[in-house]
């Protein structure tokens, strides 16, 4: 009888690198931190999902889909703490993204480079992007438990609370601004520097009420080595393809159109944003997400120096009077849809074609300068120094011609709660559909009595069904809860 | 069926009495050699010789009891009561426990089984119209449960004796030797003979891929003789069962109803369109086959050639299969030589289905044209003035998004034989099997659903390319002396694995002036290339034991070492042994009961392995896919990270099993029961069980060894028949009861959630874990009153016509915590009643199927049901109003799930059901009619599959098939089983 070679079982994968081949050299490391970025092109984080999280929840935006439950998870009926596309899957890509932050910090230590300083701001790409998931994560779910190691299928981790979770976004942002440079050169163009890092950690900083160390973090910008790169530009090249990466962006997430194919760690697979094609008006989108009327309302309430309508309601949403204020149509088509709608039109293509799809290629500034100077403005004012805190604003809306502040709102004087109350709406109008409002909302206490509930109702309805301490934050996904013995609790009053 | 042909014996001559019992044993055609001759109660037996006498002493005046016992004959025994010599006529008796059944690596005696093995019959098999053989198995044999495909080429889904694990795994086939899967490539025609190994001791020999059983089949081979030729046609109209839907102006009014009960103004529907959805998408199916054989053979050896053409037109708009079948069986023997090869090529292609036009058609609204030339593409969808629904218009989808798969299989074996001893004998078997496959999927510009993103035309094309190898070395010793006989083998396996493709895609396909497309991957933009391979080797080690002692007490031991190279590098090997052992008390002396032909209780107890997983799933691996765009240019720069989590330790699952039965045949062999009760338990079961999110784990979850199931179960087959006179008939039931449990699950959890179901430590897979409705609220009292125990009042929004939940935590809420379980998708019991007749040149046969038990969800109802979204209605439905509050139906209410929860036992239903799986009547031509048209056969069948069903389940057909096997029983809207009523004609000549 023919006897068989034992060796003949031991069959190597044809098809990729095994882990322990891996994390060897200074390319694998770089490919490591690349993979970390390819998360923000994944459904669950940056192409789609968290869109519906931070602006529809908002009062800037909301849900008319005939999918009840992605709407329901827009305006606080949250029923089934599984659905995928309104929790779990945000959940989940950000888990994703942390374990792709914690294979490089983990791995990459031990790995000789010829350029210290290069493995150094390796591991500080790792840092920023694993402090910007948790960052992300604190504002959605608050009390998310903190994973900072490589997990085994068996490994659960303990209960965090919100605190735990600012505390090590605090930690990485500050190591991460610490290496990270000034300005990347070349196709390095895009990674965050020590300025994103800072404007995060500011942010941080602030959603804590810590105004001095925002402060700290963000003279960077004002007073700091950061002065010469960045100022505003014009206000449309912030949400086109065109001028990306320019002086006023801070931190960008780079999209392209290169791929058109499904999303995931698949071959050539896509690193676009679908969040036009789920937010274009119905008839060319899916129109999952629209804008709330009130801002197309407040937009003209104030004009421009030279009397015109303030430009940047043309830059940031389709509402009925588009065509005959500016000239625009949307997507080519003449207004046909209700009288008291509106859709956001930051990040649409309509400029350049008359669809969107899965494959749009404009990069997401997510933090800009113009953001930063508003943020600078409102922690001077919360140290009581209100009146210096005028001329950043005052710089922003000289950008779209619009009076200094103390001229178009000459009562606010030094009043600190005016100034606060003013600045909101500023916010508002530079910053709507930019993905920032329910940080604000968080920040400014607006959601944490009733009252403030009940303001925020009138311009969004949807806020009728919020529960004071309840849906200031997402559910865990029940399946976590429930196989996690160490998470004895869902979030409260869920 | 069972044709029990009567044995008698015909005294000739009478002579005295003397010592020697002389006579000659005789079968229809003469003499017959090699008969084993016996007297009851001794030790004495002889065999007739070649010309068919014997002679055997024994004392006359004791009045003796001869045992005539012969290979496919009818066991007799004769009482010698004077007349000599002899005459004893044997006809040929196929009875069940006459045949000889194949069981791996050699064949058994059935009477000598020890396991539990099922024999189906390839006449009943073959009379029915089935694409696949797990799909024609149904009702055939005990404790198998198969679940149709009826999408044209589409799989059955077959499972024997229970779920022993998660993954749904089908059975291992062994299509004459070669390892391998009855896939639709394989032609019915040429089946001998099937044999389902179900237990543990049966399907040892194949242990580590055994532990769902085993299909052993076996392809027809030449007969002595003169040539034959059979051919065979069949025709065959195939049409799908459907919804009631409303119509446009009853649609009309129901979709007015829910808008203006949620205070949202009407749309604006179009009343002059009524557009039937289901007349759109659905057709006759039309399945036509052809086969022919040509076989013969000589003393040296014997040839089987076919060859078959198969043709459905899917019951489905733009969906066919199509299959080519060529076969060629050759034997020859010199000496002590033998060769022989099996070789079977087919060709097949599908135009496959997209979308699910059970959906679609629910979906679309009657007001929407099929065609709407303002459309892109040019058809009609939903609209968010006039009509405003997101479902698939499924004729547009039929067009636009067209997928085809095809391929050529080429499949045999080549084994010889060499017979060293006359009790010693070894086979060689080189196994070979390649399949060339070729995918394309042509999407067309143009839309099928509102708000559809435009995409230009695309062509994607994947050609695969797959080869299993097997060798294997068989030694195998049989010896008989005296009372017992003994039969040993040992074996030795190599089988290794492979698959590769590789795939393109391209972009803004170049249009044909003519019509359509240029298909081929040099056209179009935007090029996109993968592709990947695999390989698994599988070593082994088994032997078996067979010992039979004066056919009274048999024990058979097997044991088999499987290496899998799938596994790490400690735990490659596994070693998987089975006893078993039966006792024929029928052949004991002191067993007196005449009216008793046999009886026979077989135990055993056995292990089996498993190893149903990737090829690489225990190493850790590297994604290198994720690329990103970086700087002004936006450069494309490589990414590499582990994606998916691994573990190493990955190792067999095995399967622990005991088999208790007997076999026993009664008057006459009139009546024949068998019964089988079993045990099982999957231990370290391979499941994908889902990591915490908080890992990060993507991908899929890795597999682990995790869970342990049990099942439980009896089968009680009972056959009788009645062949003696014109009017021969038989019928035989057989019930199935099977219960799962899950003993543990994996990393210790407790409980696992999927879809509507929970599966918990100690329950049953997949229990049905929802809201309880309780009714429906006729006013506002009884809403103001529907409190808890503090006096809460538990739903204050609802308005009367809602429905009203049950608050089973007490909470003054109804939140998901109120979830309870509600029953399984498991039926309590499966009966099966096949039943035949014939009188002169008729035959008739029928099969049903009953399934009771089982709780089911309507997911098309759930859909039709639920007004929150709009979708066509079911005809005549009566949702609640002040007026007709009457009804089960709540209050229709748009854009609000307030009485539209998929998550609700409002879906359930009972999904028992009895059905009239086939039915069907042959008439065979006379043989003075034959003669003259030189035929020795000819045959005509007239048979209809699922013509009947009788069942309270409301949906299309309570026998659908979910292969989520934590959501068996949810039908999302599952392509239902076919009525069929076909015409074939049989020649043989």
């Amino acid at each position: 009888m023919l006897s068989c070679d034992k060796s003949l079982l031991d069959q190597d994968n044809p098809n990729t690198l095994t882990e322990s081949q891996f994390w060897a050299t200074e390319s694998d490391a770089q490919r490591g931190v690349n993979a970390i970025y390819h998360m923000f092109y994944q459904p669950g984080t940056w192409s789609r999902w968290i869109y519906f999280r931070l602006d529809l929840t908002s009062d800037e935006g909301f849900s008319k889909s005939p999918w009840i439950e992605l709407a329901d998870w827009t305006r606080f009926q949250y029923v089934n703490y599984n659905f995928l596309e309104g929790n779990v899957i945000t959940y989940k890509d950000t888990y994703k993204a942390i374990f792709r932050c914690n294979q490089v910090l983990t791995h990459v230590p031990t790995i000789a480079f010829a350029d210290e300083n290069k493995k150094a701001q390796l591991l500080a790409e790792a840092k920023f992007l694993r402090g910007f998931y948790y960052y992300y994560a604190a504002l959605l779910w608050e009390n998310f438990p903190i994973v900072t190691t490589l997990q085994s299928p068996t490994d659960m981790p303990e209960a965090s609370t919100l605190a735990d979770v600012w505390a090590l976004v605090e930690t990485d942002l500050s190591e991460a601004a610490q290496a990270l440079p000034l300005q990347w050169n070349g196709n390095d163009i895009g990674r965050p520097t020590k300025g994103a890092a800072l404007a995060l950690l500011g942010k941080t900083y602030m959603q804590q009420h810590k105004w001095n160390e925002a402060k700290s973090a963000l003279d960077y910008f004002i007073t700091g080595e950061g002065t010469p790169y960045y100022d505003l530009v014009a206000y449309q090249d912030n949400f086109r393809a065109e001028n990306e990466n320019n002086k006023e962006s801070v931190f960008e997430i780079q999209f392209s159109d290169a791929n058109k194919t499904a999303e995931g760690d698949i071959p050539s697979s896509t690193m676009s944003t679908n969040r036009a094609q789920f937010f274009a008006p119905r008839s060319i989108g899916w129109s999952d997400g629209q804008a709330r009327y009130w801002l197309v309302t407040e937009f003209k309430k104030e004009k421009t120096v030279d009397g015109e309508i303030d430009p940047r309601l043309r830059y940031s949403l389709f509402y009925p009077g588009l065509e005959a204020d500016f000239g625009d149509k949307v997507y080519g088509r003449s207004w046909q849809w209700d009288a008291d709608e509106a859709w956001f039109r930051k990040y649409a293509r309509d400029y350049k074609q008359n669809h969107d799809d899965y494959f749009n290629e404009v990069n997401n500034r997510v933090i800009r300068f113009a953001d930063v100077l508003l943020l600078y403005a409102e922690v001077l004012n919360e140290l009581n120094q209100t009146a210096s805190a005028y001329p950043y604003v005052d710089r922003v809306r000289a950008r779209v011609n619009l009076a200094p502040l103390a001229t178009a709102h000459p009562t606010i004087g030094n009043d600190k709660d005016r100034f606060r109350e003013r600045l909101k709406m500023e916010r508002a109008l530079e910053l709507c559909g930019e993905s920032v409002r329910w940080a604000d909302l968080k920040r400014w206490g607006d959601l944490e009595t009733q009252a403030g509930i009940n303001r925020v109702a009138e311009r969004d309805p949807d806020f009728n069904n919020f529960v004071l301490d309840k849906h200031i934050r997402l559910p865990l996904p029940e399946v976590e809860v429930a196989n996690n013995p160490n998470l004895t609790t869902n979030n409260p009053h869920y | 069926m069972n044709k029990i042909i009567i044995v008698f014996i015909v005294c000739m001559h009478v002579f005295a009495l003397h010592a020697q019992i002389t006579g000659t044993v005789w079968d229809k055609d003469g003499p017959l050699k090699g008969v084993a001759v016996a007297v009851k109660g001794s030790s004495t037996a002889t065999q007739s010789d070649q010309d068919g006498h014997f002679r055997i002493a024994a004392d006359p005046a004791a009045v003796p009891v001869l045992v005539f016992s012969h290979i496919g004959y009818l066991t007799q025994s004769v009482t010698v009561s004077g007349t000599q010599p002899l005459q004893v006529i044997l006809q040929v008796a196929n009875t069940d426990l006459d045949e000889v059944v194949v069981v791996g690596y050699g064949t058994q005696r059935k009477q000598d089984l020890t396991g539990a093995v099922s024999v189906v019959k390839v006449a009943d098999v073959q009379k029915r119209q089935a694409t696949t053989v797990a799909e024609s198995l149904q009702g055939l044999a005990t404790g198998i449960r198969v679940r149709g495909g009826g999408r044209p080429g589409s799989e059955a889904q077959i499972q024997i004796r229970g779920l022993k694990n998660f993954s749904g795994t089908p059975p291992l086939y062994v299509v004459d030797g070669l390892i391998t899967t009855a896939n639709r490539d394989f032609n019915p025609s040429d089946i001998e003979s099937i044999q389902i190994l179900k237990d543990a001791s049966a399907a040892a020999i194949y242990g580590s891929r055994a532990a769902n059983g085993v299909i052993i089949i076996t392809t027809k081979r030449g007969q002595q003789g003169p040539a034959q030729i059979e051919v065979s046609a069949k025709s065959t109209l195939q049409t799908t069962p459907r919804y009631n839907l409303a119509k446009t102006e009853e649609f009309a009014r129901l979709n007015y109803m829910a808008y203006d009960n949620a205070n949202v103004p009407r749309q604006d529907l179009d009343m002059t369109v009524d557009t039937d959805w289901q007349d759109a998408a659905f057709r006759t199916g039309k399945v036509q086959e052809y086969s022919a054989s040509f076989s013969g053979g000589g003393e040296g050896g014997n040839y089987f050639i076919s060859g078959g053409y198969f043709d459905n037109k899917g019951a489905v708009i733009s969906t066919d299969f199509n299959r080519f079948n060529f076969r060629v069986n050759t034997v020859s023997k010199k000496g002590i030589f033998t060769i022989g090869e099996n070789l079977a090529i087919s060709n097949a292609k599908a135009d496959e289905m997209s979308g699910n036009p059970y959906i679609d058609v629910l979906r679309l609204l009657p007001t929407i044209p099929v065609y709407n030339p303002d459309n892109p593409g040019g058809y009609g969808y939903g609209d968010e003035r006039r009509a405003r629904t997101f479902g698939s218009n499924p004729v547009a989808i039929a067009d636009l998004d067209d997928r085809t798969n095809a391929n050529l299989r080429i499949r045999g074996n080549l084994f010889s034989e060499l017979q060293l001893l006359p009790s010693l004998k070894y086979r060689f078997n080189l196994g070979y099997e390649t399949s060339r496959d070729h995918h394309t999927y042509l999407r067309k510009a143009g839309s099928w659903t509102l708000n559809q993103p435009l995409d230009p035309s695309q062509y994607h094309e994947n050609r695969a390319e797959s080869s299993t190898v097997l060798v294997e070395n068989t030694l195998s010793f049989e010896k008989e002396f005296n009372a017992h006989r003994l039969n040993v083998l040992a074996g030795q396996s190599y089988q290794r694995d492979r698959y590769a493709q590789m795939w393109g895609t391209k972009r803004n396909m170049l249009e044909n002036p003519n019509g359509g497309y240029y298909t081929v991957l040099d056209q179009g933009n935007e090029p996109q290339t993968g592709g990947f391979a695999n390989r698994t080797d599988i070593i082994s080690y088994f032997g078996r034991f067979e010992y039979n002692y004066a056919d009274k007490y048999l024990v058979n031991g097997i044991i088999r070492t499987d290496g899998a190279s799938r596994f790490g590098n400690n735990y490659k090997f596994g070693t998987f042994p089975s006893i078993s052992g039966a006792w024929r008390i029928s052949q004991e002396d002191f067993f007196q009961a005449s009216w008793i032909n046999d009886l026979k209780v077989r135990a055993n107890y056995g292990t089996l392995g498993s190893s149903n997983i990737g090829p690489y799933d225990y190493i850790p691996v590297v994604n290198t896919f994720p690329t990103i765009a970086m700087g002004p240019g936006q450069v494309i720069l490589p990414g590499a990270t582990q994606v998916k989590l691994a573990n190493h330790d990955l190792r067999w699952e095995t399967l622990i099993q005991q088999n208790y039965g007997f076999d026993a045949a009664f008057l006459n062999n009139r009546i024949n029961v068998s019964a089988e009760y079993f045990i099982s338990k999957t231990k370290d079961v391979l499941l994908q069980y889902p990591l915490l999110l908080s890992t990060g784990n993507d991908g899929g979850n890795p597999f682990t060894n995790g869970a342990t199931l049990s099942n439980r179960g009896m089968e009680l087959s009972v056959t009788y028949q009645e062949n003696t006179k014109p009017f021969q008939y038989s019928v035989t039931a057989n019930i199935k009861k099977l219960r799962n449990r899950v003993v543990d699950l994996g990393y210790g959890q407790n409980r696992t959630f999927s879809g509507n179901t929970v599966t918990e430590k100690g329950q049953p897979i997949g229990m049905w874990y929802v809201l309880e409705t309780d009714g429906i609220f006729q006013n506002i009292e009884e809403i103001n009153s529907y409190q808890n125990a503090e006096g809460r009042v538990i739903q204050p929004n609802a308005q009367p016509g809602d429905i009203r939940f049950k608050d089973h935590n007490g909470d003054g809420t109804i939140t998901n915590a109120d979830k309870t379980i509600v029953g399984d998708a498991w039926a309590d019991y499966e009966m099966g009643l096949n039943m035949n007749a014939s009188y002169k040149q008729f035959s008739f046969s029928m099969d049903w199927f009953g399934s009771f038990g089982a709780t089911v969800f309507n997911g098309p109802r759930s859909v039709m049901d639920m007004f929150s979204d709009n979708t066509n209605y079911r005809a005549d439905i009566q949702p609640w109003t002040p007026e007709n509050p009457n009804t089960d139906v709540p209050r229709a209410y748009y854009a609000s799930t307030i009485n539209a929860r998929g998550d609700t036992d409002r879906w359930l239903e009972d999904g028992s059901f009895v059905r009239l799986k086939y039915i069907g009547v042959s008439y065979r031509l006379p043989s003075s009619l034959l003669d003259k048209i030189y035929f020795s056969e000819a045959q005509v069948t007239l048979s209809g599959q699922n013509l009947l069903t009788f069942t309270k389940y409301t949906g299309l057909d309570p026998e659908f098939n979910n292969s989520n096997i934590f959501q068996k029983g949810h039908d999302f809207g599952v392509f239902p089983n076919l009525r069929t009523v076909s015409l074939g004609v049989q020649f043989r000549f």
